[in-house]
């Protein structure tokens, strides 16, 4: 991190980035002003209390929503650089599991052969082979988030957006899925930004943690989880994580508690 | 909410505020004004292009008289006084009808939504009626009730029991478990459980029902004046065909649209009142 300017080779690059909602006199400021600036290959967890604007951020980057003020680049040729993984209702109960993993292949208009290979690729990474034919409203909650994975990562997106992906499962089976996109991410170097309210999770999974103020949003803190690549869930019981983990809730207790 | 178009500039992708968040004030105030001279342009372009028919005689003003015709025709028979109570005996039915016929389809959907057995009992028979042209039951009020306003009064009761009670049944069978849990651990009466759970759980679904029904009712009424009733809106618009009046058809067709129209508005200002946490202009599409 000596390089004096990292937006020069950074995959992205935000700028006095804003974003308020409602018209006056009854504006919301939610979001910023924020700068970041992602590496190429980078893990970086967002944290912050609830309503901060994680989200938001998230949407600008994915091009759901503009910025109110400032602007946020992204470097690469492609329109469409991202995927996204939503916290709920990602997937179709309409489409099978495989289907499903297709559908932004679909979207692409990738012949139909390759596109199925593909899928059928990620649904054996997932360990979902065996449900490729069933509809999704049959599967547990662990395997619908496995499918929502698969589905982001069938594209090769360049630019991975995660919004709470693992926030409606139990505490074991979130465990288990952050074990699985640790493995996935490490060996695919996919840029990402992820959402979580888990500490525990964005030091397991981040390059950067960065903690977020309450509303409106800016980051008040940055960490690099000192746990070199490629690591592992066991990194959970390292001394270094625990304090590291009561460092950042110092940080967040202040701004999650309402003052 | 739409997707952002990418804008692109070299290799480099860059997400930066459109006009909407630069000039949000602007942009909106644009936007009303553009969609409120929509809704007022579109009709009144194509009342212009019915008057210009029928003046250039493109159309058989005869047939179908020019909107200023029907409107100077119109406003004389209310200044005369011919008009009313031709409404006025519309209206009356209706609202009778429909305050009948939504009392008893409230009633009857709350039972059979809260009690299976009673649903058991009487679903079959009402999946069966509903299907019957409310019309086609209308010799049968006239042979229960003559001739009068019993058969009319009853025939927009029964078209609006059928849509307040399919919708407050399903309505109370949707309340999730967990709210009748909730009161139930608190050991909440029948009634207790209906004034603070069910009724107003219920109410937001059952208001778009009693929305559409509004419609239908006014709708139905004037079908049966015209074929049962000695005055009314409906028998006025027949009437006055068989007499080659048609400028006062279109006068009686022009006020049925307008109470079409007052009847279901002030249904949903209504259950806006009634409902205040429940989200804005619901079942506007559905109706």
């Amino acid at each position: 991190m000596g390089d004096p300017h990292p937006e020069i080779h950074a995959k992205l690059h935000a700028t006095d980035l804003t974003r308020t909602f409602g018209r006056p006199p009854r504006v919301v400021d939610a979001l910023g002003p924020l700068d970041l600036t992602v590496a190429p290959g980078e893990f970086v967890c967002l944290v912050g209390p609830s309503g901060c604007g994680k989200s938001t951020l998230l949407r600008i980057a994915a091009g759901l929503l503009r910025p109110s003020t400032g602007t946020l680049e992204i470097r690469t040729v492609s329109a469409r650089p991202a995927a996204m993984i939503f916290q709920d209702y990602g997937i179709y109960d309409w489409k099978t599991v495989r289907a499903n993993v297709r559908f932004g292949l679909d979207i692409q208009r990738v012949p139909r052969r390759e596109a199925n290979a593909r899928a059928d690729e990620w649904l054996a990474r997932m360990g979902l082979a065996d449900f490729a034919h069933a509809y999704p409203a049959t599967l547990s909650g662990g395997m619908r988030q496995r499918v929502a994975i698969a589905r982001a990562l069938a594209v090769e997106p360049e630019l991975l957006l995660m919004d709470e992906p693992f926030a409606a499962l139990d505490a074991q089976l979130r465990m288990i899925l952050q074990d699985e996109l640790l493995e996935i991410t490490q060996a695919l170097r996919t840029t990402t930004l992820f959402i979580t309210h888990s500490l525990e999770e964005a030091i397991v999974l981040g390059d950067r943690v960065l903690v977020m103020s309450a509303r409106p949003g800016r980051i008040i803190a940055e960490h690099h989880p000192p746990f070199p690549r490629p690591r592992t869930g066991d990194i959970r019981s390292d001394p270094e994580f625990t304090s590291l983990k009561r460092e950042l809730w110092e940080l967040l207790r202040k701004e999650a508690a309402p003052a | 909410m739409t997707t952002v178009a990418p804008e692109k500039s070299g290799a480099v992708l860059i997400r930066r505020p459109g006009p909407q968040e630069l000039h949000p004030a602007r942009t909106h105030r644009r936007r009303r004004a553009l969609e409120l001279s929509l809704a007022v342009a579109v009709p009144l372009l194509l009342i212009l292009l019915w008057q210009l028919a029928a003046t250039q005689a493109w159309i058989d003003d005869r047939v179908y008289p020019a909107p200023s015709t029907i409107l100077a025709d119109g406003w004389d028979r209310a200044a005369a006084g011919d008009l009313w109570p031709d409404v006025w005996a519309t209206l009356k039915r209706v609202l009778a009808g429909y305050a009948i016929g939504t009392a008893a389809g409230y009633a009857l959907g709350l039972l059979m939504g809260s009690l299976s057995l009673v649903r058991a009992a009487l679903e079959p028979l009402l999946d069966a009626l509903y299907v019957v042209p409310k019309l086609a039951l209308l010799p049968i009020f006239l042979n229960m009730f003559g001739l009068g306003e019993g058969p009319q009064v009853a025939l927009v009761a029964a078209t609006v029991f059928f849509f307040v009670w399919i919708s407050t049944m399903s309505a109370v069978m949707s309340i999730p478990s967990g709210h009748r849990d909730a009161g139930r651990v608190f050991g909440a009466s029948p009634w207790q459980m209906f004034r603070h759970v069910l009724l107003p759980a219920s109410l937001p679904s059952v208001l778009v029902g009693a929305r559409i029904a509004a419609g239908v009712a006014v709708l139905v009424i004037v079908a049966s004046e015209q074929i049962a009733a000695t005055n009314g809106l409906g028998h006025l618009i027949f009437d006055s065909r068989a007499l080659f009046q048609n400028d006062v058809m279109f006068v009686g067709i022009v006020c049925v649209a307008v109470l079409g129209v007052v009847f279901s508005e002030l249904v949903r200002i209504l259950g806006r009142l009634l409902t205040p946490w429940a989200p804005r202009d619901r079942g506007r599409g559905q109706s």
